[in-house]
Formats: structure tokens, sequence, C-alpha cells
């Protein structure tokens, strides 16, 4: 059998046997063991078949299938052009198997390519004689057409473009050609082939037909099927489209009519749609074009900004206005023509405000003003003379509000391109801007105070008005500081609504632009209101934190701290109480921990504030015989001491060490008073210090001295310290290796510690120190490992309860033992005590005998209290029962392993509500049973109720309903619960388990 | 559609000036931003001093009574069945027309009253009375509703019409 033979009757059944077959032929003619023309005539019989067309196709496929396997420069350029001849020969009279034909024209292309004469026959015989494409009934076919004209129009577009230029008919076949093409892999091909024209070709003639050959898919509403293998989605073919419809001007008188018919639509998408292709439209098309359409663009526009249907539309809709605006602004001529009816329109909406319309006239405004200068200046000639007129007529405060809210909108564009561009020109703005302040420093300060929406309306604008540098006259600077000041300071009485952390928000962003206002009025107007030494009440301390708020800015930082420590010096040397001096302190700290110091050129806090902040008050704590230092003073300025020095580099820390090294030793083995006065500074100073800076007989030395003091103190402030600074200096300073060696000389091994029959509470307290210590370090595991079994096997004993409570302190956040202090952190800590004691854990609970059952709950919820939930999330089968045990803890002691439970419960029903499916009965009555008071604190009976609210929700309605009656009569209970709180959460959850079922409303009123 | 409506555009009350707890007692117990400086996580010495366990013992006892302020904020956040906004913003309920121990008198119509009643029966605890009624001189089909508001049987025979529980729950879905 020939080749040809054996590809037909293997073609339909093994297309790649017949593939194979086809190169098969190929390799042949490559050794010239068969003849292109020989070849040629083996088809004869097939190719012609008068009767059978599919034989015809097949037998073009082989041709194409031989030739896209011929490899490079096999075939002569006189084959291929006889080649070429015969195919185009062949399409004259019969267009089967065109797809084929298309391949093999495609194919001899790539091996040599086409002179114009060639390519604008192929173009012309398809446009002929196979014309439109449509009536092609396979995809493949009509796909292997259209990417040779593509190909045609990547690499050839002068011939084709001539045969534009030479043949008046010629688009218009061309349009035609791809006419009704539906399927989405060839239209992607097709409106590309189709851009070209619209873009670079004379369309006059042809506009409307061209544009209409897209325009005709619009809106795309293709859903491409799941596991689709093309990946063309609906958003493909959309910028594609779009791309067309905007690629000429001469397509706006059919486009735009056509695009606001179909903005009427019902269908939000199509909507969406219309208004993406608008924007791009504006952006493409024109000057002169879009501005014949301007205003009827702007009259369809509005009522999507008017009437919000969805908010993306109003949005999209205020872009294309914007974007107009953004087109026109330097031409006056049509900007006036544009914003004028705008204008004219804006300021009737203005008449009634506060409405619906008048909040979108501000939206409006804002995104004409957002594009450009020129245009921010018109719509401020066009619409500040009618709203200030319309603000002094009116006497309704309410009226007035929303005229100034119209006003923040415009000037808020005015600000947002300011941040951007901060030499832009505010000329336009200055005159009405400074009239504008005066007019809501009034109000700020007339006003009545229970106008609080008016109020902060003012404030928000004056907030704006300052913000714009340059636009106040510095007189006027300093009275908005003032009347800012003037609320913090003054308006502290209940019933002013919210205006005074707006007030704070407000004078702290001041201080970027009006820095000199915020030092010479309202920082001298702060430390009036703080007295030297206040008498009795705390009133203070609202000033105070709001002064602090003030260090937010750099510029005006140092002069907030600054003051705040003279402040503290006078209190000082005038006996105020300590409560007092210490707030000065603690707002100090707040400055330096969430404000803004001044950096050094290496971008980290500058190391002068440690000799001008921390040594003034650290002298004090580290000079011997200094006796009666309050502790929380001692604490306030050691973690001052370490916001300031963890970061500095290792030759500012060395120096700093060595200058307090030997005072630091002087304290530490001073005997005549307890080391608990400075205990909570040295912590914080060691954990501010580089492992590097230190030397490591100090370290042993005081590790011995803290773990004595550790184990014999009974004072219960100092103790946590103590632990914390064995654990830091563990931790931080001792290395792995050295690890059970040093832990032993310092007598801090815990086999050691817990070898007793009973060990001691201080003991115990230590043993987990140094397990935590461990524990982050990461590096000890045997070690690590062996004292956590230790500390579990505590548990059992008589005084297991109080070991239980321990165990939350292992994975609970850290303060100190963090990296920022330089400590090491091992990044699976947490996953590693997740291994090594939850399950030892959950079986020890379904072992344990009953007294010691809530031991191990407790130590168990203590654990998992801190993880995150998604570690886990995994071990939900196993921990369940024991997390569901813990909420029957009755004592009242043990409302924090409930209150943690329950949240791990709402995270099960958010995210995983399957697992917990089986256990629904036993879930919903013990989450009942965790709602009543007063054997629950408040806590747990707002998270059980937000638990069982979920129920409901996430959990199947058919395995809920039946709890429904149940549950909503017990509820009742919570609604009378004495916490607002509580009673807030009754009501949603009973809501929701009232929504179950509305069928048979609610028969609970009797 | 909107000409059918009483009042197609209704002035609305900004948030900022509808009465809440925060803004009636501004000063109480707001937490002090300095408190934040020193965080409270169980420490390593014996858990049961530390200032977490510690925290609610003091308050745990007080009782925070039910008041105006907490039935407004039950009902306010109602639906308007005609306008997509809340009975608080309309000012169609205020905190002055709420009062505990005495006639409260909401203005509304019987479907708002309807919605006021089945919220303030859900959420409230059964030793209250609830009288929902329509505001003097704000109807002159008045008498007749709180007739029908006050009369239980009535109401339990409301509630079991489909279209009125669907505009009912469309009402109060806006409430948390």
């Amino acid at each position: 059998m020939s080749d040809i033979q054996l590809y037909l009757l293997e073609v339909d059944k093994n297309k790649p046997e017949a593939q194979s077959t086809a190169a098969r032929s190929a390799s042949k003619l490559e050794h010239k063991e068969l003849k292109l023309i020989d070849l040629i005539t083996s088809l004869e019989d097939y190719i012609n078949n008068k009767d059978d067309a599919a034989l015809r196709a097949k037998s073009v496929a082989y041709l194409a299938d031989v030739l896209e396997a011929v490899p490079p420069k096999v075939l002569t350029g006189q084959e291929r052009r006889l080649l070429c001849d015969f195919i185009l020969g062949r399409l004259e009279g019969d267009s089967e198997g065109i797809g084929a034909s298309a391949r093999v024209l495609t194919a001899l292309e790539e091996r040599g390519k086409w002179d114009p004469e060639t390519v604008q026959r192929v173009t012309k015989t398809f446009l002929d004689h196979a014309s439109p494409l449509k009536d092609h009934k396979l995809q493949t076919d009509r796909f292997a057409v259209i990417q040779l004209f593509d190909r045609l129009l990547e690499k050839y577009r002068a011939p084709l473009h001539e045969l534009h230029t030479s043949d008046p008919e010629f688009l218009a076949k061309f349009i035609y050609f791809f006419d009704g093409e539906k399927d989405p892999r060839n239209l992607m091909v097709v409106f590309s082939i189709l851009h070209v024209p619209m873009t670079e070709w004379d369309i006059s003639s042809n506009a409307q037909d061209l544009f209409e050959a897209a325009f005709n898919y619009f809106p795309i509403t293709f859903k491409p099927p799941p596991d689709d293998p093309y990946g063309i989605s609906a958003q493909d073919l959309k910028d594609r489209l779009r791309d067309c419809i905007a690629a000429n001007s001469q397509f706006a008188p059919f486009a735009f009519p056509a695009l606001l018919d179909k903005l009427d639509s019902t269908s939000m998408n199509t909507k969406r749609d219309v208004l993406h292709t608008i924007q791009s439209c504006v952006v493409s098309y024109d000057i002169k074009t879009i501005n014949i359409y301007a205003i009827t663009l702007w009259d369809a526009l509005k009522f999507e900004i008017l009437n919000v249907q969805e908010e993306d539309l109003a949005e999209g809709a205020l872009k294309a206005l914007a974007l107009m605006a953004g087109k026109f602004a330097l031409q006056e001529g049509f900007l006036n023509a544009y914003t004028r009816p705008i204008m004219k329109e804006c300021n009737q909406h203005l008449e009634d405000a506060p409405t619906k319309q008048s909040t979108a006239t501000g939206r409006i405004l804002y995104a004409l003003a957002s594009s450009a200068t020129p245009v921010a200046d018109k719509v401020v000639k066009g619409i500040f003379p009618n709203l200030f007129t319309l603000y002094q007529a009116s006497e309704s405060l309410t009226k007035r509000r929303g005229l100034l809210e119209v006003f923040n909108e415009v000037v808020r564009a005015y600000l947002d391109r300011f941040r951007l561009q901060p030499k832009l020109n505010l000329e336009g703005l200055i005159e009405y801007g400074r009239d504008a302040l005066g007019v809501m420093l009034r109000v700020l300060t007339n006003a009545p105070k229970a106008e609080v929406s008016l109020r902060l309306t003012a404030l928000s604008g004056i907030a704006q008005l300052v913000a714009l540098r340059g636009l106040l006259t510095e007189d006027q600077g300093y009275r908005a500081v003032d009347a800012v000041t003037e609320i913090v300071l003054h308006e502290q009485v209940p019933g002013h609504g919210d205006i005074r952390s707006q007030a704070i928000k407000t004078l702290a962003e001041m201080a970027r632009t009006a820095p000199d206002a915020i030092r010479n009025q309202a920082i001298p107007a702060f430390m009036v209101e703080l007295p030297d030494s206040p008498a009795g009440d705390s009133s203070y301390l609202s000033v105070l934190e709001a002064f602090a708020q003030l260090s937010s800015e750099q510029q005006v930082f140092d002069t907030v701290v600054l003051r705040l420590k003279n402040k503290y010096n006078v209190a000082n040397a005038q006996g105020a109480s300590e409560e007092y001096q210490q707030a000065m302190l603690l707002a100090i700290l707040y400055a330096f921990t969430h404000g803004s110091p001044m950096p050094d050129e290496e971008g980290v806090i500058r190391g002068n504030y440690f000799a001008e902040y921390v040594e003034p008050f650290s002298s004090t704590i580290i000079q011997p015989l200094q006796a009666g230092l309050d502790q929380k003073f001692v604490d306030i300025v050691g973690r001052l001491c370490n916001a300031i020095l963890r970061q500095q580099g290792v030759h500012f820390q060395s120096q700093v060490y060595n200058k307090n090294l030997d005072s630091m030793a002087a304290i530490r083995n001073d005997t005549t008073r307890s080391s608990a006065h400075t205990a909570p500074f040295t912590l914080y100073y060691y954990a501010s210090l580089r492992p590097d800076v230190v030397e490591a007989e100090d370290i042993i030395a005081l590790l011995q001295t803290q773990a004595k003091l550790a184990l014999d103190t009974k004072d219960h402030e100092t103790l946590p310290v103590v632990l914390q600074h064995i654990s830091l200096l563990i931790n931080k300073f001792i290395n792995a290796k050295a690890m059970q060696a040093t832990l032993q000389s310092a007598e801090l091994e815990v086999e050691a510690l817990l070898s007793a029959v009973s060990p001691p509470p201080n003991s115990i307290g230590v043993a987990f120190a140094v397990t935590k210590a461990l524990l982050i370090q990461g590096k000890s595991s045997a070690l690590t490992s062996e004292y956590l079994q230790l500390l579990l096997q505590l548990l059992s004993s008589p005084d297991g309860k109080s070991v239980a409570k321990r165990f939350t302190s292992l994975l609970a956040p850290e303060e100190i033992l963090t990296k920022e202090n330089h400590c090491q952190v091992s990044g699976l800590y947490k996953q590693k005590t997740f291994s090594r004691l939850v399950p030892s854990l959950a079986a020890a609970v379904r072992s344990a005998e009953p007294s010691t059952k809530p031991n191990y709950l407790i130590a168990l919820s203590g654990i998992l209290r801190w993880l995150p939930y998604s570690m886990l999330s995994t071990s939900l089968p196993s921990l369940t029962p024991p997390l569901l045990q813990t909420l029957d803890l009755s004592s009242p002691a043990d409302q924090e392993p409930k209150a943690s439970t329950l949240t791990i419960f709402e995270s099960v029903l958010m995210h995983d509500p399957d697992t917990i499916a089986e256990h629904t009965a036993s879930l919903v009555t013990r989450l009942l049973n965790c709602t009543a008071a007063p054997a629950n604190i408040a806590k747990v009976r707002a998270k059980s109720l937000q638990c069982l609210a979920l129920v409901p929700k996430q959990l199947k309605r058919e395995a809920v309903v039946p709890y429904r009656r149940q549950v909503v009569k017990k509820l009742m209970a919570c609604l009378d619960d004495g916490k607002r709180e509580v009673r807030a959460e009754g009501v949603r959850c009973r809501s929701a388990w009232l929504g179950l079922d509305d069928v048979e409303e609610d028969g609970e009123e009797d | 559609m909107d000409a059918e409506k009483d009042n197609a555009n209704p002035t609305i009350i900004n948030p900022s000036d509808l009465p809440s707890r925060r803004r009636e007692a501004p000063t109480k117990k707001q937490p002090r931003i300095f408190d934040s400086l020193a965080p409270a996580y169980p420490s390593l010495a014996d858990p049961l001093s530390s200032p977490e366990a510690s925290d609610s013992d003091s308050e745990e006892e007080a009782r925070e009574e039910i008041d105006e302020q907490e039935v407004y904020d039950l009902i306010s956040t109602i639906s308007d069945p005609e306008h997509p906004l809340s009975l608080g913003s309309l000012g169609v309920v205020t905190l002055d027309d709420i009062a505990i121990k005495g006639p409260t008198s909401p203005r509304s119509r019987i479907i708002i009253g309807l919605g006021v009643k089945v919220r303030l029966l859900n959420c409230l605890p059964p030793r209250f009375r609830i009288d929902v009624r329509i505001k003097e001189g704000t109807s002159n089909t008045a008498d007749e509703v709180n007739k029908q508001l006050g009369d239980k049987e009535r109401v339990a025979a409301a509630m079991e019409n489909r279209n009125l529980i669907n505009v009912v729950n469309t009402m109060l879905a806006t409430c948390e």
C-alpha cells in the first residue's frame, strides 16, 4: 500500500499512526527516495474524488502533515511555488479541506519567505473563494486559516495594506471573511487581526462595518468550560474586544450611542463592560472626537453616580468623567464646554444639601479635580462662590455640614495630588481655601458641641487645608493649630462624642506641615495644662496621652520628649506623687516606642538619646546605697533603656557596657539591700545587649546570682522578673555545647531542681524558665525533651494543678526572648513543642485518674492557646474529645483554659465545621453550660455565645434543627445576663438560632 | 417607584450624630494608651498571680442594667422596609422615645411597629413587658395600629402571614 492509502486508513481511527505515516513520507522526500511530483500524483485519485468530500479533505491533510514534517531546505523554491499554486488552484474550485490547505500554505511560508505577489494572491484566494469563513464547520479548520492570516499580517503588512489602497472593495471583503466567528480561541486571533486595519489603515469608508465586526460581540458573555485546556478567559476576550472598539476615533459615532444604549442594561456585568470600554475610548479617541460626545456621556454617566447601583459602577463612571476632564485640561475651550453643564448641575444639587445627590456631587467634583490642575481650578471657580453663598444664606447646621462636605471633597483632590507632587500649583485654591479656614474655625469654636458631625467635618477640612503646605498664611496655620489644641485640651466632658480623638490625630498630622506652630503654640499650651504637682485626681492623664501622641511626627519629636523630661524634673523636685512622675516617664517611653525618634546616619535611633533619656534616670538605679526605689519606676527606666540601647551597634554598646560593668556587678553583689529593686532594670539592660558585647565571667556570675535569688526569694513581684532574666541569660548568652555544664554549675539543672519528692514552687518556676529558654533557643533537643518529660511527670503529683497552670507560660508571647533583643529564636519552636507535648498530653487525658485529669486538660489548653490554628487543625480528631472535656472544668479558677478552648472551637467552627459535626450534641450542651452565670466569667460566657452562634451558620441545617427549641429557650437567660456585652452576644446568638427556621416563627413568647 | 413612597428623599441623620453609648460617656473605662506599654501575659512565676488572672474579678460582680440606650441599639439597626436605611438614621426611632418602665412609643406604621416588636421579643428577657405604640399625632390610624400591636393574638396571627414574615425578616437582617 502507498503512504497515502495507509494514511487514509488510519487517520480517523488512529491519528498518531497516520501522522507517523506522513512523517515517513516526509523522510522519504528528504532522502530523495520519493519525488515530490510522485507524491502529488499518488494523491490524485483521492484529492479529486468527486463523490467524497471528506476524502478530498483528508488527502489535503495528508499533504499538510507531510509538509509540516519536512525539514527546512528539502524543498526547492520552485517546488514550494508549485505546491503553493497547486493549493491555491484547488481552493478556487474546491474549498473542502480548507484548514489543511491553510496548514500547507503555512508550512510552505515557514520554509521560505513569500514575495508580495504570493501574499496578495493567497489572501485574495481565501477572500474570493472561501468566504465567509463561518461556513466551514470545523473550528480547527477555521483556526488554521485565521492563524495563517495572523501570520501574514504580522510579517507582510505592507503588501496587505497595498491590497486595501488599490482595491476599494478589499476591506469590505476582508471584514466579511471573519464575520460570524463564534469560537473563543478563533475570536481571540480575529480581534487582533481586525485591530491592524482599525489602527493602521484609512478606514473612512468602512468604519461602521469594521466597528460592527467587533462590536457585534459586545458584551462578552463567554464562560470558559471547567478545565478549559486553552485557558482563554472572558477577561482576555473582553480586553481584546475593548482594544478594537477603542482603536479608531472614527468609531465614535457608532460606539458611543451603542455603548450608552447598553448602559441601560439590567445586567451589572454589561454595565461594567460598558464603563470600562468608555474609559478606553476616552483615552484612545482624539480630543476633538471626545469633545463632540462629552456632554452626551456626562448626561448618561451621571446617573450611575447619582443613583448608585453598585459601588464599582459609580467608580467606573467617575473614572470616565475624570479621564475626559484630564483630556481637556490643556484645551480651555473644550474644558469649558465640558465643565459648564457639570458645574451647573452640581450647583443645583447643592441647593438642598445634604442629600444623596449632594454627596454624589462631592464625588463628581473630587473625580474632576483629581485629574489636573486646570480642571481643579475650574471646579473651584465654578462651585465655591455658590457653595459659600448657600452656606451664608442658610441657618441650617445640617445643610452647612452637607456643603462643607462637598468643599472638603474638592480640597481632598488637591491634597491627594499635592502628596504626589509637592510643587503643585495651589494658586487656584488660595482665596477660597483661606476664606474657608475662617468659616470652619468658627464652626469648630462656636457651633454647639452636640453638632458632632458638623464639627467633625470642619475639623477634617481644617486638617486638609493645613496639610496643603503654603496654602494658608502663617497666622492662619497658628489659628488652626490653636483651635484644634483647644479641643484636645478642654473638651473632656462627656457628651461631645468622638471629636477629641480625631482632634489629637489631626494635631499630630499638622505637626508635619506646621511644625513651628505646633512647637510655638500647641506644645506650650499643653505644658500649661500639666501641673508641676497635681492635686489628687489623674485628669492630667488624658492631656499627657494626647501630648505623647504628638511624638509621631519626627520634626517635633525632640521637643516633645525634652518638655516631658523637663516636666518630670520639676515634678520630681517638687515632690509630686510617684504616680505623676511615672506617668511622665511612661509618656517618654511611649514616644520612644510608638513615636518617630530621629535616626542616625544608619537609620537606627540616635545614640545620644541614651545619654539624654536613659542615663539621668538609670544612674539613680545603679548608684550604690540608693534605697527605696519604686519597682514601677525601675521597670519603666529599664524599658526606656531597652528601646534605645538595643538598636545600637557593638561599638556603642561596648562603651556603655564597660562603663557600667563595675557598678552593675556592685549592685548585684550588694547584700545590704534587696536586688529585687534593681531587677527589672538589670533585665532590660541585659536584654538590650548584643551577645558579643558582654564578658563570659560576668554572665556566669550574673546567672548564679539570679538562680540563687530565684530559689530563695519570697517576693512575688520580683520572682517573675528574675525568672525572665534566667531565661534571657540562658537563651542569649549560653552556648548549646556548654549548656548542661553551665546549668549544673549555676544549680539550674532541671532534674536536680525537681529531684525532691515534692519540689518547692520556686524550683518549679525556675525549671519552667530554664526549659522555656532552651525551647526557644531550639539547639539542645535531647535536653529540652528530657526536661519537658520531667515537667509532664509533675502533673500527676499532688501539686499537679499549679504545675498544669504553668504550662501556658511556655509558649506565651515573649517580650524579652525576641530577635530584637538579640536572642536565639528558633523558627520551629512552636511546632516542636506541639509535637513533643500535645500527643502525650492527649494520651494522658484518656488514661488519667479523674482526680488528675483536669491537670492534663489545663496543661493541654495552656499549650494550644498560643499555637496558630493551622498547626493544630490537622490533629483535630484526636484533640476534640479533650477540648470538649476542658469545657467541663467546673472550678471557678479554671476560666482561662475554658476561654482559650472556646477560642479554638470558634476557629474550628469557622474553618473546619465538618470535623466537629459528629460532636454536635455534646458541643451544643457544653456551650450552653458555659453561658451560665456566675459559674463562668463574662469573657467565657460571651465567647461561648459567639461559638454557639456559629453552630447554626456553619453546620448542616438538619444537624442543628433538633436543638433549636432547647437552645432558643435556654438563651433566654443570657438576654438577662448581668453584663451588657454578654447580652449583646446573647441577642446575636439567639437571632442566629431563631433564623434557622422561619417557617414556624417563634412560639417562645409565652 | 420612588413616587409611591411617602417620602422618597428622606433626611438622613449622620452616623456620628446618632446616640451611642460611647458618645454618652466617652471618658468611662476607655483603655489608656500607656497601658499597652507593658503587655500582660502569663508569667513564668505562679500564673495565679499573673495580671491576666486577676483583672476581671472586681468587675464581675457589678451588674449593667438594661437601659434606654441598649433598647435603642437593638432596634435602631432595623431597616426601613422602603428605604435601604436604618430606623435610627431615618430618625424613626429616637432615644427619647424609649422608656424603660413606662409606655414606649416609637413613631411608626404597623409594619415598623411589628418589626420593632418582634426584635424586642427576641432580644429582651421575658421579665420585660414590651409595649410598642405609635407616637400620638403622627398617624391618623394610630389607635387602630396600637390596638393591633398590643394584642398578642393579633401579633401572633400577623406572624403567620408569609409575606409579613418575609418583610420583617428583611428588616431585621441588618441587625447584628
